[in-house]
């Protein structure tokens, strides 16, 4: 009996709501959701990851092996800006278990495309962000987002994958020909209270199987969402203000013109 | 330049395509072509636009303010490490910057192209259109683009890094910013058209972004150019504009009193191409470098783009004749217009 690897990475001032078995925690934790911009040293929480490998992969596709202490691993100063790839592979023979997660990194330019980051084989079976949430961006509740799932480095079409919530929720989805899959990302944070903005963080994980020969690869991508601004932020609102703003130029302009004409 | 092409059309033609590449282009460049060419576009190319190919300058800026010069001044840090990535910013911009010039605003800014835009359906619309705002208007409006870039792009965020505002004031010249509204609109996202009741702070700044947003369509339907006068990377522009390769240059001749017909075509409404005898290089801290002035100028080599020490485009007697030919014909085209001449018809056609 092995004692499965990997669930979720998460941040971890959520671990007592999740009690998830991964943890991400940034020495300076920022209480805006915007990336780290220290870019200093941060520990990832990893449960049941004895024996396991655990790999960084850089911007520029380098590598570098991370030593669990203490159940967790700390992430180095890269010297790099830009996501970051923190792999841990579990190998039982007949099962191998991958959980993958991104961590935008802050440091001096990496003149990576993070595009590069996705494109590259990095454990056998894998489900990749398609694409990672650009600068600006980040996952938030009731956005749609893609996900690309390959087996060695080839696109896999017809597979199950599961979107699963620190909050609790469970989606399920089918990949298509070329391997893609879209979820919309659960609104599922409780007590939210409306026009407030809640700055809470959660977490949710994408998984899926994949069977070759009596060989079996299970894959989860792990990565934080954040409450969706709809809560506070009201688009009816602002076309009005934007439909008085076109009244006001328009009168302004009438004005002008009048004043012009004397 | 024959036929229907001259260099407004041409120019139209480079904005349309700088248009859909800086809005679009990471569709077919990758999102993340900004991390290898630059993060500072002398252009309002917006971050926020998902599928955009670059983005402008002042959003690298008004972060550095926040989250390393602030930052470093409150810690009492290495302030040199602070200023650091401000530089290479800045460094980055005048690469671009030096080869357009304010070319950038004329040619290349989708928030420019998007008004000039405007402006041809107001004018198709038959609205009755400002050729130049007042004299006295236009020197009230110059200083606005100064205190937007000092107070929105460099102190507030600075500010806020040292702790001494709230972190929503970290990038509020983005945050009324009407390209932002713009760019992700055309991409077909709404999300940045809100109002944020998160607090004081936000719903200033999102009513204040979605009024100026509204205010902008409806004036440039009549006005030229209405935001680009109170921009502030025309101002950043005109901070290094003489370090520039590609200038306005005027050759002025005692003719040059009289006919004003170059301040008339300009959309800044800039007089002093007109009235100034005595500077070669007119370009000006409002000058865009579209070229308008040039092709309005009747007199033969009087105003010239310049590359360098090389004319790229210069005014001539032929060429205004021409191109003033064109622009008549184009004004009588709009839809006021058309319905006269459609409810005129039948009575000449009875008479």
């Amino acid at each position: 009996m092995y004692r499965r690897l990997l669930a979720v990475f998460i941040p971890a001032s959520l671990l007592s709501i999740s009690g998830a078995a991964f943890a991400a925690q940034a020495e300076n934790p920022a209480p805006e959701p915007s990336h780290n911009h220290r870019g200093g040293e941060k520990r990832i929480i990893l449960e049941n990851g004895e024996d396991a490998a655990i790999t960084l992969w850089k911007p520029d596709l380098s590598t570098e092996p991370l030593t669990l202490e203490h159940g967790a691993v700390t992430l180095p100063k890269t010297g790099m800006d830009n996501y970051h790839a923190i792999l841990a592979e579990k190998d039982w023979g007949d099962h191998k278990e991958a959980v993958i997660r991104y961590e935008y990194r802050h440091g001096p330019p990496s003149k990576q495309s993070p595009a590069r980051l996705a494109a590259q084989q990095k454990t056998e079976f894998e489900i990749v962000p398609d694409p990672i949430p650009r600068e600006h961006y980040r996952y938030h509740a009731r956005q749609e987002w893609g996900f690309l799932l390959r087996f060695q480095g080839q696109p896999v079409g017809g597979l199950q994958v599961v979107l699963q919530t620190s909050n609790g929720s469970r989606l399920s989805a089918t990949t298509d020909a070329s391997g893609r899959v879209k979820f919309r990302i659960p609104d599922d944070f409780p007590g939210l209270v409306k026009g407030e903005r809640d700055r809470r963080v959660g977490d949710f994980s994408i998984s899926s199987e994949y069977l070759q020969g009596n060989r079996r690869f299970t894959t989860q991508l792990s990565t934080d969402y954040r409450v969706s601004p709809v809560h506070w932020q009201s688009t009816r609102l602002g076309l009005l203000v934007v439909g008085i703003g076109f009244i006001a130029g328009g009168i302004i302009g009438r004005v002008n013109k009048a004043g012009e004409g004397k | 330049m024959s036929g229907v092409i001259n260099l407004s059309v041409l120019r139209k033609l480079v904005q349309i395509g700088a248009f859909v590449f800086f809005v679009y282009g990471g569709l077919v460049t990758g999102y993340y072509l900004e991390d290898k060419i630059s993060r500072s576009l002398p252009a309002l190319s917006c971050a926020y636009d998902h599928q955009g190919a670059d983005l402008c300058t002042l959003i690298p800026i008004q972060h550095q303010m926040d989250h390393r010069l602030g930052e470093t001044i409150a810690s009492g840090g290495n302030l040199m490490m602070g200023i650091m990535p401000t530089l290479i910013t800045l460094g980055t911009f005048l690469i671009l910057f030096v080869l357009l010039n304010k070319a950038f605003c004329g040619w290349i800014c989708p928030l420019g192209t998007f008004q000039e835009i405007l402006q041809i359906i107001g004018q198709k619309l038959g609205l009755r259109r400002h050729e130049s705002l007042s004299e006295g208007m236009v020197k009230r409006i110059r200083p606005v683009k100064w205190f937007i870039l000092l107070l929105l792009v460099f102190a507030f965020p600075l500010l806020t890094g040292m702790g001494m505002l709230n972190h929503d004031l970290g990038d509020p010249f983005c945050r009324i910013c009407p390209s932002r509204i713009l760019t992700t609109l055309a991409t077909g996202d709404s999300s940045q058209i809100y109002l944020d009741t998160a607090n004081a702070t936000t719903i200033v700044t999102s009513l204040l972004a979605d009024f100026l947003f509204g205010l902008m369509i409806a004036l440039a339907l009549t006005v030229r150019q209405p935001f680009c006068r109170i921009c502030p990377m025309l101002a950043m522009h005109a901070v290094f504009r003489k370090i520039g390769l590609l200038r306005l240059v005027k050759n002025a001749t005692p003719r040059c009193d009289r006919c004003a017909l170059c301040a008339k075509a300009c959309p800044m409404d800039i007089r002093e191409i007109h009235t100034d005898m005595e500077s070669r290089n007119v370009t000006f801290e409002d000058c865009t470098l579209c070229g308008r002035c040039v092709e309005f100028c009747p007199d033969q080599d009087v105003l010239q783009l310049k590359y360098t020490r090389f004319p790229v485009f210069s005014s001539s007697p032929q060429y205004f004749k021409k191109r003033k030919k064109q622009q008549t014909q184009w004004e009588k085209g709009n839809l006021i217009a058309w319905f006269r001449k459609r409810s005129a018809a039948p009575e000449t056609g009875s008479s």
